[in-house]
């Protein structure tokens, strides 16, 4: 049976110790500045005052309807069978439409590649068995990782045992693979996704890339996608070279 | 990044021109822009190696596997059977590869030039250095005595140093762990109990139902196994009640946070006992068969009231009562939960004592969901000449009668070796080695340190990083850190027993040597030798191990040897067993013999401590879960969090000052200290205290993340004492904050 990848953060077990940033950015290298993933310490108050602080482990979402995917022009952006989302590097030309397609923010373009990084759920590690370097390292145990599908994991029996909610609203109700475990607390408006257009790509394209021009929006494309393939066909020819970046 | 190789063949679009034409000028398709559908190849992983070790950003120790690529350490791991965290690593352990490959790290023997703290080095060789710090050392020895050296470690590596010293005959070795941290929680219980409290604290929390924690902020101030086993217990529906002024990330976790008035934590436990001897509410069986001492207990106590206690705590008697009942309906299986850092007043003792007294009320002794019994791994130590004794006792007055008796002879009490220094008091210090840590920020008061430095004739510093403190030296030793050298074992244990080894992942960075060549080369060269009689410190333990019946590969095989845990000695009582009480009187003494012979019983009284006037705050410091001690804030992946520290300051404090979120603030204790910081404008802190996170307020130019950024709560704090053991007492600074 298909596997169906799910991550499960439960937030009464995260303690904000930042663990699953900093592996996280030792397992892919990642530069400072940027993050695939993070914790968000949300402060608040009961009725009468009493502080509250609320604790969310955040990454891509490794969304059911994908808007990155939609939106990417060259076909790197791509989700498995297994439900990750993934990036494929070759393609990848920096064109970074599908950064602001993404509502939780998890995209990026990476400096020293030019092309985009997110959470892969560590799909390379996954794929040997291994579990995400996240949750591998969680302190708390807040973070677990598995196949849905398969009635014995530990993620299938914690989301039977317990409620969990997904980061999504009315204007961004598209499924999840990343569920949270709050205790009974509502999700606070700070970890809710920010709502994107469906057709981001005109809007964006309309707006971003070139307002004033009256080229037409099928000419800004053709323009757009073209220098996009050339990056691609530069960094085909680099990348033939045998050129790596490490962090040191 | 990794990159899949690029493979022509499977992409079969962009070769042709059919492929741009599918994208088209003639407008967008429905719903997206048209895609090249190829077949994509999943990323690999890049094959490593793997070593184990012990991780040093911290004093817990996890056990790690550390990945290896290319002769580097590129993923540092936990070690799934290290029963210190099994498997976990905090941010601070993953960030440990920043640790050796910081640019700013000590790269090369150094020799000062200019001025002692004036920062003009000259690089030197090896030879040179090690062949000047012998100089040094003789002349010590020749000019005053051996005694005149002073050696103040901190962390794993300061054992060869320890060796050293001792083969050298100075009594006065000393780590900060005692004096400025952990000895007044350990002395309280070994007084009365005749049980220490161990560094890696052996309490069954995954079975614990009732946790009373006296400021002990433990996900924050993170020790992972501990946090790891508390979360655990949480999870599976121990209550919480957390005393701290503070509303912490512990207190977010917590079922009750008692906003309580700094310093008065002795207070409310004493009520606590009041309540539950008057109530009967402790373990009659245990306290009749194991204790001494309650009658006299009770007659103490009587006059500490939940009412009293109110007064002074500002936690009502009516919550004070009813915990002491929630507690007796749920115990053994509760906890009272000590602070690690307890060098907080006058009578820390007296604390100390009280939470081994209450727990020991509650009869937690071996028993499920309380204190258990650890096993150990012992290893016999090398075969080593006799040490020569001092002619003379601490400087410190640690372990001295008429000074401070009850203090630790070994790890000392390392405030009152820096006023020595500074005072040349008893008799002149003029030498000192150090091993890591950093006087001016762990200890608080940098006159003290600045005079004790200036006083020397010679100073030399080993490290892995450049600090306050090491910029005083006469020579730099630059140590290979922990993922670049073998070390002494790791032996220890909770239910397990273990002993664990420490690998080097990649050969030292730079010019740089382990701490074992490093002493060796010292003692070598001034007839010590024979101390260390090693070649190198793989065949240090490659000799314990044999002595153990162990070898070192089997060590490396696993990263650690461990005996199995055994209910029934960890949790006797659960097992017919019986709790042992190594006191003179072999029993739990709630007047402990011990104090009545050195005439301090009076350390069982509460001693109110101070107030802060109209205007001014009690000065609070403490822990975040991403940094630690003042060694990580020039960890660039660590500062990527919080590269400034910021002050916590109530609402209602800063609106009466002008202080919006966010603002510059200046906080000025009554000796005119001073620092500035930004302020946190929370509800999340008693409108009496402020808070900042320890360590920051850097001033070293060589840190190059960290220098100039945030304040030094080291330059805040007090530096009183507790008066019976002679430990810091930090906790008792009162400031001022106004708008900068």
């Amino acid at each position: 049976m298909t596997k169906r990848y799910v991550m499960l953060a439960d937030i009464t077990r995260c303690i904000n110790c930042k663990a699953c940033v900093v592996a996280c950015r030792a397992e892919w290298e990642t530069p400072l500045g940027h993050s695939r993933d993070w914790v968000k310490e949300v402060e608040l108050s009961t009725a009468d005052g009493f502080p509250v602080v609320q604790l969310f482990p955040g990454r891509c979402q490794h969304c059911d309807d994908v808007p990155c995917v939609e939106a990417c022009p060259s076909g790197a952006a791509w989700k498995r069978a297994d439900g990750i989302v993934l990036v494929d590097d070759a393609l990848c030309s920096g064109c970074e439409l599908c950064v602001p397609a993404c509502p939780y923010e998890a995209r990026w373009l990476n400096p020293q590649t030019n092309t985009i990084s997110k959470c892969t759920f560590c799909q390379p590690r996954v794929d040997e068995g291994l579990p995400p370097a996240c949750v591998q390292t969680c302190v708390g145990g807040a973070l677990r990782f598995g196949d849905a599908n398969d009635p014995d994991s530990e993620v299938s029996r914690l989301l039977g045992d317990k409620p969990w909610l997904q980061l999504t609203t009315a204007e961004v109700p598209g499924g999840t693979r990343h569920y949270y475990h709050t205790g009974g607390a509502p999700l606070p408006n700070e970890v809710l996704p920010r709502p994107v257009g469906q057709h981001v790509q005109a809007a964006l394209l309309g707006n971003v890339v070139n307002p004033a021009a009256g080229i037409g929006i099928g000419g800004m494309v053709a323009a757009f996608v073209g220098a996009g393939v050339k990056k691609i066909i530069d960094r085909r020819n680099a990348l033939a070279g045998g050129k790596e970046n490490t962090h040191e | 990044m990794k990159k899949t190789p690029f493979e022509p063949a499977r992409r079969a679009f962009l070769g042709g021109a059919a492929g741009v034409a599918t994208l088209g000028i003639a407008g967008l398709p429905s719903t997206a822009l048209a895609r090249i559908d190829a077949p994509h190849a999943a990323e690999r992983l890049k094959p490593t190696s793997e070593v184990f070790g012990f991780c040093d950003m911290c004093y817990w120790r996890c056990g790690l596997k550390i990945r290896v690529r290319d002769g580097r350490a590129v993923k540092i791991d936990g070690n799934p059977e290290h029963p210190n965290n099994y498997g976990v690593v905090c941010a601070k352990g993953n960030a440990g590869l920043m640790a050796a490959y910081d640019p700013d790290r000590l790269k090369f023997p150094m020799l000062r030039v200019g001025a002692r703290g004036e920062g003009k080095w000259a690089r030197i060789t090896w030879d040179e250095a090690l062949d000047r710090v012998a100089d040094g050392l003789n002349k010590i020895k020749q000019n005053y005595g051996a005694e005149a050296l002073a050696m103040i470690g901190h962390g794993t590596w300061e054992k060869p140093y320890h060796r050293l010293a001792h083969a050298f005959g100075t009594p006065n070795t000393t780590s900060p762990v005692f004096g400025l941290c952990c000895g007044p929680r350990g002395i309280g219980s070994m007084v009365v109990t005749g049980r220490e409290i161990s560094g890696n604290e052996t309490v069954d929390l995954q079975n614990c139902k009732y946790v009373l924690m006296l400021g002990r902020n433990i996900v924050e101030s993170l020790h992972n196994g501990e946090a790891k086993a508390w979360v655990e217990g949480v999870s599976r529906g121990a209550k919480v009640v957390y005393a701290d002024p503070r509303f912490t990330i512990t207190a977010s976790k917590a079922h009750e946070w008692l906003p309580i008035r700094p310093l008065t934590d002795h207070a409310f436990l004493l009520a606590l006992i009041h309540v539950v001897i008057e109530e009967s509410l402790y373990d009659r069986e245990f306290v009749r068969e194991y204790t001494t001492g309650l009658e006299e207990l009770r007659a103490r106590v009587a006059r500490y009231t939940p009412e009293w206690a109110e007064g002074e705590t500002e936690i009502p008697a009516i919550t004070i009562r009813r915990i002491a009942r929630e507690m007796a309906e749920r115990a053994p299986a509760v906890l009272v939960y000590s602070p690690r850092r307890l060098t907080r007043t006058t009578n820390d003792l007296g604390t100390g004592m009280a939470i081994a007294t209450l727990n020991s009320l509650f009869g937690v002794w071996d028993r499920n969901g309380g204190i258990f019994a650890p096993q150990g791994f012992p290893i016999p130590e090398p075969d080593l000449p006799a040490y020569p004794h001092a002619r003379v006792p601490r400087a410190d007055g640690a372990g001295v009668l008429g000074q401070w008796p009850l203090a630790h002879p070994v790890f000392g009490l390392t405030n009152q070796m820096w006023k020595a220094m500074a005072e040349q008091k008893p008799y002149p210090i003029r030498g000192l080695i150090t091993a890591g840590g950093n006087g001016f920020a762990n200890s608080t008061d940098y006159d003290t340190i600045r005079r004790a430095l200036n006083n020397l004739d010679f100073y030399v510093a080993a490290d892995i990083a450049p600090t306050e403190m090491n910029a005083y030296a006469d020579i730099l030793l630059p140590e290979a850190s922990y993922l670049e050298r073998y070390d002494d074992l790791q032996t220890g244990g909770a239910r397990e027993g273990y002993v664990a080894i420490r690998m080097p992942a990649m050969a030292p960075l730079h010019d740089t040597r382990d701490a074992w060549s490093i002493c060796k080369g010292i003692a070598d060269r001034i007839g010590l030798g024979d101390y260390f009689p090693h070649d190198s410190v793989a065949d240090l333990i490659d000799d314990r191990l044999k002595k153990a019946g162990l070898s070192r590969a089997e060590l490396e095989q696993k990263g650690i040897v461990k005996i199995p845990a055994d209910p029934a000695k960890n949790f006797a009582r659960e097992h017919g067993g019986r709790s042992v009480f190594p006191t003179p009187s072999g029993k739990v003494e709630f007047i402990p013999g011990a104090l009545r012979q050195l005439g301090m019983l009076d350390a069982l009284d509460y001693e109110p401590q101070v107030r802060p006037d109209a205007g001014e705050f009690h000065f609070t410091f403490g822990r975040i879960g991403f940094h630690t001690h003042a060694r990580t804030q020039n960890n660039p992946w660590l500062a990527e969090f919080m590269v400034e520290n910021v002050l916590w300051i109530h609402p209602d404090a800063a609106a009466e000052r002008g202080i919006e979120d966010g603002a510059r603030v200046r906080v000025t204790d009554r000796k005119g200290r001073s620092e500035e910081l930004a302020a946190k404008v929370t509800q999340r802190i008693r409108r009496d205290t402020v808070f900042m996170v320890h360590g920051f307020g850097h001033f070293d130019a060589r840190m190059t993340t960290a220098n100039g950024r945030g304040a030094a709560d080291s330059n805040l704090a007090s530096a009183d004492q507790d008066r019976r053991l002679g430990t810091v007492s930090m906790g008792r600074a009162l400031v001022r904050v106004e708008k900068a």
